[in-house]
């Protein structure tokens, strides 16, 4: 304490008597700025009054007991269903095995089609080098080198900006 | 916060399944609730992923081996749930999934539990347009307010690259609502 009354510093009249009421002014501001962000910090969904306190989960959907009526039916179906395999996987004698060729097309496309592969455009390029694909491997109908020039001609404005190696297509 | 471990336990055992599993629905209902309804968007389909979330933690449970955390397991039952059910959604209706998030915004202006104004719906068709994986992240940090970590276990997605995820967002969706 006695430092204190040393002091040759002084400060404004009431200083510390408002310093509380501007140290909350100065937080409400910050909090204020933050909140500022143009994104709402709602985003309005609700729930139907006491839905919370009403939900239960119908685990009962889950029998078992069906099931096993079948349970019989299943055997002897698997039975017949074992005879034929063995049957079949006796006398058919496949010699080559099953290679990607085998695959029908339309079981490949419908693959694509229902697979989320999840790749990126990046991803792809990883897998399939820009080299070894041609234009024509995505094409249904293959492009001629002169169906092509006779579309840069038609389309493209100044043709000589595209550098082409006129030589390769002579 | 309940005993994790000893809660797994009880709902491994016949006698005390029934009523752990009442305790882990009441526990983690509300919570999965929200994560599944920001995916689905309407409370009748985020109702019954709700159900099918826990009818798959219920009958999987024997299978849970306790690498990651229960609710980071649930979360990403709940999360697969939803994804799968508008992917099936929109195969019913005929439409591509951007076809069936436009048709799910347009329909949240007569939800009665959409009691959001027009930032918020704006809000909605600015997350509409991000990837899955960061509206995902986005939802789960700045509405859910989940830790990093957390969605980190299910995700699982580096932390790195979720805090990447989040500020693409963020900067998409600013953008996108000062845009007209």
């Amino acid at each position: 304490m006695k430092k204190d009354h040393k002091n040759k510093f002084k400060t404004p009249e009431g200083y510390f008597d408002s310093f509380h009421e501007r140290l909350m002014d100065k937080i409400n501001e910050e909090e204020n700025e933050q909140g500022k962000s143009i994104i709402p910090k709602s985003d309005g969904f609700s729930v139907p009054e006491e839905y919370f306190d009403t939900f239960k989960v119908e685990t009962k959907e889950v029998k078992v007991v069906q099931l096993k009526s079948y349970k019989k039916f299943y055997y002897s179906a698997a039975a017949i269903a074992a005879i034929f395999i063995l049957i079949f996987g006796l006398t058919w004698k496949t010699d080559a095995p099953i290679t990607f060729e085998d695959l029908v097309s339309a079981e490949i496309d419908a693959y694509f089609e229902t697979t989320e592969l999840d790749m990126s455009t990046y991803e792809i390029a990883e897998v399939v080098s820009l080299n070894s694909l041609e234009v024509n491997d995505v094409l249904d109908n293959a492009l001629k080198d002169e169906n092509i020039l006779e579309y840069l001609d038609e389309n493209v404005e100044d043709i000589e900006d595209l550098n082409l190696d006129y030589n390769y297509y002579e | 916060m309940i005993a994790e471990e000893a809660l797994v336990n009880k709902l491994k055992e016949k006698e005390s399944q029934a009523k752990a599993f009442e305790v882990l629905v009441n526990t983690y209902k509300e919570r999965l609730y929200w994560h599944i309804r920001r995916i689905v968007l309407n409370h009748d389909d985020a109702d019954d992923v709700l159900q099918n979330t826990f009818i798959k933690v219920y009958k999987n449970i024997g299978g849970f081996k306790g690498d990651s955390k229960l609710y980071s397991w649930m979360y990403r039952i709940a999360t697969n749930e939803s994804l799968t059910f508008l992917k099936q959604k929109s195969k019913k209706m005929g439409i591509s999934d951007e076809e069936l998030k436009m048709s799910l915004i347009e329909n949240l202006q007569s939800d009665v539990y959409f009691e959001g104004d027009e930032i918020q719906l704006k809000l909605q068709k600015a997350l509409a347009t991000l990837p899955d994986k960061q509206k995902l992240v986005f939802t789960m940090k700045y509405f859910q307010e989940m830790k990093y970590e957390e969605i980190s276990e299910v995700l699982e997605t580096s932390v790195g690259a979720l805090k990447a995820s989040y500020h693409l967002a963020v900067k998409k969706i600013e953008t996108y609502l000062k845009a007209d």
